[in-house]
């Protein structure tokens, strides 16, 4: 089945064939075994494969459009996309590659190249287009708020973009809880806490 | 394959094995406890403070289906290593509850009262007590003040919890060792006792040795009724199995019920009903941004769950409700934010979705209800036996948590909160269309009945059909609570393992 990733699809099936398993399978995809018709026939770039700056560069550009706000260079959300523990890895150079095919056709410049309101839109019409591509990109996204809202890659530090502070520091005992509680008391219906 | 023998074989560690797996190694027997999952906690692999989800992923797992997500853990401890330490009774009103055709859902005989003195104890073993006000977290203070300000009631809530911190981790494990989960009573308790732990074992499947009568006396007199085949590590690994004169299944209400339904042909004259009747504790939420006008709420720091609950709509609705202030990632994980009314695109990433992001910690407060909604999953194994689980949606239950969804959101509003939207997602990030509940609250998968024709297990736990075999977890709790499940299951669970002492009492 074509979903099931340990039983990737072969790569000399026809056209006609991965069609037909597509729309077998293809409705429940996931986009952790999503393949797209391009990725599953290769028919992408094939500089996306061999060039990993390349794909890296591309990447950077879209987690800094999807969480913008973050520091200048590379982020490690992009190791995120690309990690085998993730299903996104797999795909992470046919992202890189649709994103560009994607910004060439609208905007006539690579990913990489465009202002950040281009980028949005290059990005808006990946989640617009077909349901297996739209699941990609979705994923894609997910992936990378998780990454970078959770500080994945480092307990300690958290995520300033969003403020989380990461892992526990020794609070100031009043930052806990406000001083005047009778102002927060309210009527109560139980006398242990305990619904009857 | 190695065959090991043992008194009593308890398959799972978590609330409703614990009890049982320490009640009969205090009472003599041989007691052998079985954990699919790794060994965490004091003495195993730590707990983290952390978001990273090769740490969340590896100790709790999910079951989706179109309708309905269920959360549960895989570790030592069950869920009670990564729950919320909030422990309460279930009101009187949910074992009352009736199914369609009028009859109890709870098995005659058994009501809040009968439970009382197992929840006492309970209690003492995990150190409950209600939390005191100048522990409120702030974000509890907040919510206190909302229903306040509407005329509502709010009571505060109970805990198992010593010398918390706040460090807003409970969720991912307290590495303080102030939680009272299970690693620090009753396992380390059963050991003590006698019982051994085994981490990494997979139950795989339950047969019944032929029948041999008990002669009268020690433990020993009674013969080895079960065989159970299990399978050590991950993936193929190596099979070993277990004979035993008792089994308890504590494997939780997704992991007994994957157990029983693989044993059907080897316990034929199981219930038709094992995998039925999942209930799932309603569990509906609305998100908005506080109003200035409120003080500033810290919904982070302090333990996760924020110290106050309401029953104000208990009666009328069969809810409660109380405030959540999740860890960031478990806030995007579960639900696609956005902010209501947002005419802009895109509204669930890029400026606006990280700008909202900015504001969970200060000025995000989540309600959470948890309701009475009627058993009506249902975990089956399809034809390959992978685990599925299946929810078809009613009237009823839309109609229930558009309500449910309308009061929390009035109650935001009517504070001058601005909503944010919380559509569900899979755990792929897209949007589940239509009617969606998600809780880590199931219960019921072989539920305590009068009947088979209705249940799987009798009022003692015990596997109709099936001597000495007992279901002792969330699996065997016939409803819906309106609150959180621990304790529940933890006080059944005791209230089975006393019966169970005194049922094989060793002749004098």
């Amino acid at each position: 089945m074509l979903s099931d990733q340990n039983h990737p699809v072969s790569l000399d099936l026809s056209r006609r064939e991965v069609l037909r398993r597509l729309v077998l399978g293809g409705m429940a995809i996931t986009a952790g075994a999503c393949a797209p018709v391009r990725l599953v026939l290769k028919a992408y770039p094939s500089e996306f494969d061999h060039d990993q700056s390349l794909t890296d560069r591309t990447l950077t550009a879209f987690v800094h459009t999807v969480t913008p706000g973050l520091p200048q260079g590379p982020h490690p959300a992009v190791r995120v996309l690309q990690d085998d523990f993730y299903p996104i890895a797999p795909y992470a150079a046919f992202l890189a590659s649709d994103l560009d095919r994607r910004a060439e056709s609208r905007f006539h410049r690579s990913f990489r190249d465009l202002q950040p309101g281009e980028r949005r839109m290059v990005i808006q019409d990946g989640l617009d287009a077909d349901t297996i591509t739209r699941r990609l990109y979705t994923g894609a996204v997910f992936l990378t708020q998780i990454s970078v809202y959770g500080g994945v890659h480092d307990d300690r530090a958290g995520s300033p973009l969003i403020n989380f502070p990461g892992g526990y520091q020794p609070p100031i005992p009043a930052s806990l809880s406000h001083p005047e509680v009778e102002r927060f008391r309210t009527r109560s219906l139980t006398a242990d806490g305990n619904p009857a | 394959m190695e065959t090991r023998l043992t008194d009593v074989l308890v398959i799972g560690s978590g609330f409703g094995a614990a009890a049982p797996a320490l009640r009969l190694a205090q009472a003599g027997w041989s007691v052998t406890i079985l954990e699919k999952g790794p060994r965490i906690g004091p003495g195993g692999e730590a707990f983290r403070q952390t978001q990273d989800p090769k740490y969340l992923l590896r100790y709790l797992k999910g079951l989706s289906g179109d309708h309905l997500g269920l959360t549960y853990a895989e570790a030592l401890g069950g869920g009670s290593g990564f729950y919320e330490m909030v422990s309460l009774r279930a009101p009187t009103v949910a074992f009352e509850q009736v199914d369609g055709e009028g009859r109890r859902l709870w098995p005659a005989g058994l009501t809040r009262a009968d439970l009382d003195p197992y929840y006492d104890i309970a209690e003492r073993m995990l150190r409950v007590e209600q939390i005191a006000e100048r522990d409120v977290p702030k974000s509890g203070q907040v919510f206190a003040l909302m229903m306040k300000s509407l005329g509502y009631s709010c009571d505060r809530a109970r805990y198992a919890v010593r010398n918390c911190l706040g460090s807003g981790y409970c969720v991912t494990g307290c590495i303080y060792g102030a939680k009272q989960s299970l690693h620090v009573n009753y396992l380390p308790q059963a050991v003590a006792a006698g019982a051994e732990i085994l981490c990494g074992i997979e139950a795989l499947s339950i047969a019944r040795l032929p029948r041999a009568r008990r002669r009268s006396g020690s433990n020993t007199s009674l013969p080895y009724r079960y065989l159970v085949r299990c399978r050590v590590g991950e993936g193929p690994g190596e099979e070993v199995e277990y004979r035993a004169r008792i089994v308890i299944l504590g494997g939780g209400t997704v992991g007994t019920a994957r157990l029983l339904l693989a044993s059907g042909e080897t316990l034929p004259r199981l219930s038709t009903q094992v995998g039925r009747n999942v209930a799932f504790n309603g569990s509906v939420k609305a998100a908005a941004i506080l109003p200035d006008s409120f003080p500033e709420g810290d919904m982070f720091q302090g333990r996760s769950h924020p110290g106050m609950i309401s029953y104000e709509f208990l009666e009328s609705h069969g809810i409660s409700i109380f405030a959540v202030k999740p860890l960031p990632v478990q806030l995007i994980a579960a639900a696609r934010l956005r902010l209501a009314g947002l005419p802009r695109r895109p509204d669930w990433w890029g400026e606006d979705h990280v700008a909202l992001m900015r504001h969970v910690r200060h000025r995000m407060i989540a309600l959470v209800s948890l309701g009475l909604t009627p058993p009506s999953a249902r975990i089956r194994l399809d034809a390959r036996g992978r685990t599925q689980l299946e929810m078809e949606p009613s009237r009823e239950l839309e109609r229930y948590e558009r309500d449910i969804y309308q009061l929390l959101a009035s109650i935001l509003e009517r504070n001058g909160c601005r909503l944010v939207e919380t559509p569900a997602i899979d755990r792929h990030g897209m949007t589940q269309e239509g009617l969606h509940f998600s809780t880590a609250h199931q219960t019921g998968s072989c539920r305590m009945a009068d009947a088979p024709a209705r249940g799987v297990v009798d009022a003692r736990g015990e596997v109709f059909g099936y001597p000495g075999l007992y279901v002792t977890d969330g699996a065997a709790i016939p409803s819906s609570l309106a609150v959180n499940t621990s304790l529940t299951i933890l006080a059944n669970a005791e209230r089975i393992a006393a019966g169970l002492v005194e049922r094989y009492r060793p002749a004098a």
